[in-house]
């Protein structure tokens, strides 16, 4: 593998001698159009979703009865939803909420799938055979099924927001740890983790140090594809009914007022911008993730 | 290979055992009981209602209630609906039918879909039909099947009408008459379609990398050497090669179709097991909720069971460990 990334380097940079595999990836994913576009719209949809309410004025939770399910004009870009508000402010918050949903599941589940992965893959024997017949009993059960049975027990307990989170997080680490595991078995076989550990390094050094920098291009991977999975996880969810409570605006939440047919057949513009919106968002987050696989793989040679 | 079948089934009993655990876990930590739905509203006495909770049991110890649950239910009692007051199990007799239906319909879809656009694009990679087949394997695989489904609707139920929106069969028609069949696989064929989208994507890509990986073997390259049709090579020599991979995701849609019958079932308001599963946690109906998702992980269960032994029949190496 070492070997490999050095030969590769020499051939498809001939000029700079030396660069780190970091460097060369930074370089392979600029010159990638439809990645840097996708990164472009990403950045775009997070900057106008986060200054959400420094770009609109509008109230998103005041109901206006005097304004129901008005079409696009100029005062309301987008029109207006059923109970009067103002889709296009919607929009922009419901990105918000989106987005932290998505980000913060897909870093719970890195962290958890990581440090499961990489214990069970570092020490081996009965502690690996034990975490991972827990990861496959936690893999087992139908997602889905379960996020709604447990969002249905603890929802109305706490922040309906952080306990959606936190249950979707606690059901999906298993694939994480799995891969990471699978990488760490192979890493830890290298000579210099023989000679960190002969040198007295202790295990928590030997991990974080020297095995995760060299499984850190996968989990960087696997965190793209997560991100995207998660936010169709969080909308879904939501669409169904059973996801951010329904006062919090959320691509989803605004989806579901297309369950009702006469939304979805004559007012086509309450559900089309939250679709959009979630489409193009998990397209463009799905191209930054090809985008960095083909960068980060020394074999590669686009 | 009988060996390897036995020890895997029997795997399976723990695992049905500990998810029924967590099952009855939820049911009970769920706010309320359902004994809200088992006696009579109006009586509001206090002692009323305590008699009831201990001729329902509910009064006793946790283990023992454990107990009476999945001794009935594995004798095929799994209560009474406390909404509709009938047994559990005759509602999800009577809506399973129509999930199979419409996970049957969406396999075969996604079957049919993934040969033919899997061999085109094997067999002409890098041409504009290969093109055009990625393009919507992209789609496919990055489109959430709810807004899928929601466009699907929006296009082809309302405003070109081809499909009804919701349903499953035109109840005006008798069970039974070609009609009523006929009504029945034009209610099922949109949401199978939707449901099978992103299984075909992923079926015609790996179809479609599979036969050019294999042009470049060397079976290939000696029948080519020997003459024989390029037709033939494709479509008896790749493709008998090609074809046992896949055998294996078979298993993997089961589970696919279980997450996937939940909301498409609910987008095309198809009443199935997923559309009941929500009903119930929305009403709080404990019996048919315990009862469907017993099902519904029985399902995911059988489902790695079946990849694990396509797994085995197709490659002899996994069966040894």
């Amino acid at each position: 593998m070492q070997v490999n990334t050095v030969k590769e380097t020499r051939i498809t940079t001939k000029a700079v001698k030396g660069s780190s595999p970091w460097a060369i990836a930074r370089r392979k994913f600029l010159k990638n159009k439809l990645a840097m576009t996708s990164l472009g719209f990403l950045v775009f949809v997070a900057i106008v979703s986060f200054l959400a309410p420094y770009i609109t004025t509008q109230d998103i939770a005041r109901v206006n009865i005097g304004k129901m399910s008005l079409a696009p004009s100029s005062e309301h870009w987008l029109g207006t939803d059923k109970s009067g508000r103002d889709v296009f402010t919607r929009l922009l918050y419901g990105g918000r909420i989106s987005l932290i949903v998505g980000l913060s599941c897909t870093g719970l589940v890195i962290i958890l799938g990581t440090i499961v992965g990489a214990i069970a893959g570092y020490f081996g024997g009965i502690i690996d055979s034990m975490l991972m017949r827990f990861t496959d009993f936690v893999l087992t059960f139908p997602f889905i099924v379960f996020v709604i049975v447990l969002n249905a027990i603890f929802g109305g307990q706490l922040n309906g927001l952080w306990i959606l989170i936190l249950v979707i997080s606690f059901l999906s680490w298993g694939s994480v740890a799995r891969i990471v595991r699978s990488k760490i078995l192979a890493e830890k076989e290298n000579e210099y983790i023989l000679a960190a550990i002969s040198i007295g390094g202790s295990p928590f050094k030997v991990i974080v140090k020297h095995l995760l920098p060299n499984v850190m291009s996968t989990i960087i991977v696997q965190a793209t594809i997560l991100f995207a999975t998660m936010i169709v996880v969080e909308s879904g969810l939501s669409y169904l009914g059973f996801g951010v409570p329904a006062e919090i605006p959320s691509w989803g939440n605004m989806l579901s007022s297309a369950n009702e047919p006469d939304v979805l057949q004559g007012k086509p513009w309450i559900w089309i911008p939250p679709a959009l919106a979630i489409t193009f968002t998990i397209l463009s987050i799905n191209f930054i993730g090809e985008g960095l696989k083909d960068a980060l793989n020394p074999r590669s040679r686009r | 290979m009988l060996k390897y079948t036995i020890r895997r089934v029997l795997g399976m009993i723990p695992m049905l055992f500990l998810i029924s655990i967590v099952v009855f876990s939820l049911a009970k930590l769920m706010p309320g009981d359902s004994l809200s739905g088992e006696i009579d509203p109006s009586n509001t006495d206090p002692q009323y209602i305590s008699e009831m909770r201990e001729k329902l049991g509910y009064n006793d110890p946790v283990h023992e209630q454990y107990f009476r649950w999945i001794t009935n239910f594995v004798q095929g009692d799994f209560g009474k609906s406390t909404r509709y007051k009938i047994p559990a199990s005759e509602i999800i007799a009577e809506r399973l039918p129509n999930t199979i239906f419409l996970g049957m319909m969406s396999l075969l879809i996604t079957y049919v879909f993934a040969f033919f656009m899997g061999s085109f694009a094997g067999r002409k990679p890098y041409t504009l039909g290969d093109n055009i087949i990625s393009t919507f394997n992209y789609i496919g695989l990055a489109l959430p099947s709810f807004i899928a489904g929601v466009f699907a609707i929006y296009i082809f139920a309302f405003n070109l009408g081809w499909f009804p929106s919701n349903g499953s069969v035109n109840i005006s028609l008798e069970p039974g008459t070609l009609d009523y069949w006929l009504s029945r696989i034009h209610h099922v064929l949109l949401p199978a379609i939707v449901l099978g989208a992103l299984s075909t994507a992923s079926y015609t890509q790996f179809l479609r990398n599979d036969i050019i990986e294999n042009t470049r073997k060397d079976y290939v390259r000696t029948a080519r050497a020997k003459g024989t049709p390029e037709s033939k090579i494709y479509n008896t020599h790749i493709m008998r090669n090609s074809i046992i991979p896949l055998v294996t995701f078979l298993g993997i849609d089961i589970g696919v179709l279980v997450g996937g019958a939940i909301i498409t079932e609910t987008i095309f308001t198809y009443p199935g097991i997923g559309q009941l599963f929500l009903n119930s946690v929305t009403q709080r109906d404990y019996p048919v909720l315990m009862a469907v998702t017993m099902l519904l992980s029985f399902l995911t269960l059988f489902g790695n069971l079946v990849a694990d032994l396509l797994y085995g029949l197709v490659d002899p190496r996994i069966r040894l460990d």
